[in-house]
């Protein structure tokens, strides 16, 4: 791989990263890649490749379940997040996710996002308020949500689910978002909403995406990584792997000709 | 093979076809000069619609597929590739039909000088464009940086005859009209070898991901 990032500008980097699953499931392969600030990385692959395994990496959400093992260093701004005495929850806060489903909490569009920002301490009704406003605002979701912000956040559509979910995220100022897979239950119009999004996000956050859908990734990402087997096979500007991958199974995988 | 497979199959196979038809017309052009072949000429003329349809079936088929398909990497190089070289086999179509115009028009009046250079420029041309597809068909790279080099090899066939008929236009200036008909000729040939060399960049691209167009031949490796 000949792509090199300028060192200030690399937000994550993954450094010989090795992932078991409980049962000793060897689930990445020893990866490096480099993701910058403020660009969009998308991770493609087949299903199994490890994309989403990798995406959750980031924010340590393995941890979640009991057995789960890292060897190697993501590094981020400088700081080792897979050392043990990582803060998750902190971690979490500045690395979002956002998932293919939407998951909007059981409450109105409001305490939804003030949810996390209660959690945070922020008490005061005006900051809360601004703060949502903020968030939904740049979830590009204010306009359609700011006259029935106590409504339940079911009441809105698929799309809007995600949107929210999104702002929900952004409340809490984080410096990175995970998306995984986050259209693929959505119809096209919705879809497009959430890629413009990602494309107004970026100027101020780094957004890494899973996706099954490669036009989707030719479409909204800077720098694009073909997994494969537990395998980062190729990473590269985006361009380039949809124009001339220099790997044969990415090539194969992204003409839809694989196996 | 996948539907989509024996669709970019079909194209490559017109294209074929294409370059087939304008290898004939090149060929038949400069024999109803040479051999004062006024049917020939006439059949070049009246082909040249045949060789316009494939243009535009080509650049259907391609549109077709990019719009269906969404093609990436190598699919893509080889449509947007196809697009690009069926406009250049459409102008050698064209050249081979101007040839064949003056063919009429030299076939009236007495022959000027036996045609050597003019032939041997056919030659060197045909091998180019039928190379040219060749490579394209291989996705040979090798075969398409040969066709390039070619191409100074007509320049220099060219720069002959332009110079010899000026001499006879110096000489007896009322061989003048036939002496600029054939440099025209010359001039025709000249051009179908440099679509030939454009085919044969487009084929680089198409194996290498690489555009050399507008530049200096890259230093030749494997």
């Amino acid at each position: 791989m000949e792509v090199q990032l300028v060192a200030d500008r690399i937000e994550l980097e993954v450094k010989g990263l090795d992932f078991y699953y409980s049962g000793n499931i060897h689930a990445l392969k020893n990866i490096n890649l480099s993701i910058a600030k403020n660009n969009v990385t998308a991770l493609i692959g087949p299903s199994g490749c490890g994309k989403t395994t990798l995406l959750r990496c980031f924010n340590r959400m393995h941890d979640l379940y009991p057995k789960n093992r890292y060897e190697g260093e993501i590094s981020f701004n400088g700081v080792n997040t897979l050392a043990p005495e990582t803060d998750h929850i902190k971690l979490r806060s500045r690395i979002g996710m956002v998932f293919q489903k939407p998951t909007p909490f059981p409450m109105t569009i409001f305490d939804n996002i003030a949810y996390g920002l209660k959690l945070r301490g922020i008490k005061k009704r005006s900051e809360l308020a601004e703060r949502v406003e903020k968030a939904l605002t740049h979830a590009a979701l204010w306009d359609e949500a700011k006259d029935k912000l106590h409504a339940s956040a079911y009441d809105l559509s698929g799309g809007q689910q995600q949107r929210l979910v999104i702002a929900r995220a952004l409340a809490v100022e984080p410096e990175v978002l995970l998306f995984d897979e986050p259209t693929s239950a959505l119809d096209p119009i919705s879809t497009a909403k959430i890629e413009d999004l990602v494309g107004i996000l970026k100027k101020e956050i780094t957004i890494i995406i899973v996706t099954h859908n490669m036009q989707q990734a030719a479409r909204i990402s800077d720098w694009t990584g073909f997994m494969m087997l537990g395998e980062l096979i190729e990473f590269d500007r985006t361009d380039k792997i949809f124009t001339a991958p220099s790997e044969k199974l990415t090539e194969d995988y992204v003409t839809g000709r694989f196996g | 093979m996948s539907k989509f497979d024996e669709e970019l199959m079909q194209l490559k196979q017109t294209i074929l076809r294409m370059g087939a038809m304008v290898e004939t017309a090149l060929k038949d052009s400069v024999r109803s000069l040479v051999e004062r072949d006024n049917d020939l000429a006439k059949s070049v003329i009246a082909k040249d619609h045949q060789i316009n349809a494939l243009d535009v079936e080509i650049d259907e088929a391609s549109i077709r597929l990019i719009a269906l398909r969404q093609p990436c990497a190598g699919d893509l190089r080889f449509i947007t590739t196809a697009m690009k070289i069926t406009t250049d086999i459409e102008r050698m179509g064209d050249l081979a039909v101007n040839i064949a115009e003056r063919a009429l028009e030299l076939n009236e009046e007495p022959i000027l000088k036996p045609y050597i250079d003019i032939p041997r420029m056919r030659d060197v041309s045909q091998r180019m464009i039928r190379d040219a597809l060749d490579a394209f068909v291989r996705r040979d790279k090798q075969l398409a940086m040969d066709v390039i080099i070619r191409d100074d090899e007509v320049d220099d066939l060219k720069h002959e005859v332009l110079r010899e008929l000026l001499f006879f236009m110096i000489q007896d200036p009322s061989t003048a009209s036939r002496a600029m008909k054939i440099s025209f000729v010359a001039q025709y040939l000249e051009r179908f070898a440099d679509h030939a060399t454009n085919i044969a960049e487009m084929v680089i691209y198409l194996v290498a991901g690489k555009i050399i167009r507008h530049m200096e031949l890259p230093a030749q490796d494997s």
